[in-house]
């Protein structure tokens, strides 16, 4: 668990926190070797109200690891891993 | 050469492009809420941890919400969030379905709808599920949860929705998702607005069409069973739909649909 450390300053708002919302969909242009959503998903798409494919939103999968600020401490919410060693019967 | 700070500033980097200094998320196309309970949870005064990081629970305003009080207060919100990149930043921080204790549920529904048959979104509605007998989906069960919460999150559980065919769309008819784990099995459940009544008329033979077709990707495309096949034995269902209503009524004229 984390422990408040006065001298180490506040990090910087998350990437997360500060991007913007995509508003165009068709426009963004993806890395090679990624995937665009599938368009006829988004065919007549409003303004951020998109659909999404599995194939899609797959690939972030690998890439978005960072803990969202808004998560509390699981265990504060009494949500722990069970012990897998000793199952109950 | 010079860079130009203001064109690339404004150049648009998604998080694989730059998986630190991405500025641009993919927007869902609703929010959602990741709702927990388990025995750990349940009666138990949780540590008070900053209102910022712990939402208040809140209660449904409904007739039955005085019914639903106590359960309320069991259940636990872990977090709401409105964008693809969030959602697995959430994922890859949380524990799976698997790895659970043995009485726990997780429910993640649009935000501001409650996982309750009480609140007015779920009230008139139903839900498809599948009991999965624990040791034989042990292995498998996180990746259905997690295909389960992919259809939900990108909105494509319903095929009339997402056949790209023009015009103005109907809203969509799934208010959340819900895996259950228990001793002997896992439940798999998927949430609607509506349920067909079973009453003669166009319109509930058409609402029944589209329930059994929302009921059929999710066998098919999202848990992954062949069309065909029959999934029910000890202790497992198939996939099958019951309307909130018809649940209440404790089997006796209650009217499953089967896909």
């Amino acid at each position: 668990s984390s422990t408040k450390n006065p001298a180490i300053p506040a990090p910087l708002p998350s990437a997360l926190a500060t991007a913007r919302i995509i508003e165009d969909i068709g426009s963004i242009q993806y890395p090679e070797g990624f995937k665009s959503p599938k368009p006829e998903l988004n065919v007549n798409a409003k303004q951020g109200k998109f659909r999404y494919d599995r194939d899609f939103l797959l690939q972030f999968m690998a890439v978005c690891k960072e803990k969202p600020d808004s998560l509390p401490p699981l265990d504060a919410i009494g949500l722990e891993p069970a012990d897998q060693s000793f199952p109950i019967t | 050469q010079e860079v130009d700070m203001q064109a690339q500033a404004d150049t648009i980097r998604t998080v694989f492009s730059d998986p630190t200094n991405f500025n641009v998320k993919h927007p869902l196309y609703s929010p959602w809420t990741l709702w927990f309970d388990s025995p750990a949870t349940k009666g138990r005064n949780l540590p008070q941890t900053p209102m910022t990081s712990f939402p208040q629970t809140p209660v449904p305003h409904t007739p039955g919400g005085i019914a639903a009080q106590g359960w309320m207060e069991d259940i636990k919100k872990v977090i709401t969030f409105d964008s693809v990149e969030e959602f697995w930043g959430l994922y890859n921080n949380i524990v799976p379905p698997s790895q659970l204790p043995q009485k726990a549920n997780y429910y993640l529904f649009k935000e501001g709808i409650i996982p309750a048959w009480e609140d007015e979104a779920n009230k008139n509605g139903g839900k498809w599920s599948i009991q999965l007998p624990r040791d034989k989906n042990r292995a498998v069960v996180d990746k259905m949860w997690l295909y389960t919460m992919l259809a939900a999150i990108g909105e494509t559980f319903d095929p009339l929705l997402t056949s790209g065919e023009g015009g103005e769309q109907p809203t969509s008819l799934i208010t959340g998702v819900i895996v259950s784990t228990r001793p002997q099995f896992y439940r798999i459940s998927l949430w609607t607005r509506t349920a067909p009544t079973g009453a003669a008329g166009a319109d509930d033979d058409k609402l029944r069409e589209r329930i059994e077709s929302i009921g059929r990707h999710f066998k098919t495309n999202v848990l992954g069973y062949p069309e065909g096949q029959r999934l029910a034995g000890a202790l497992a269902t198939e996939v099958e739909f019951l309307s909130h209503k018809d649940s209440e009524k404790k089997g006796k004229q209650a009217k499953k649909i089967v896909v």
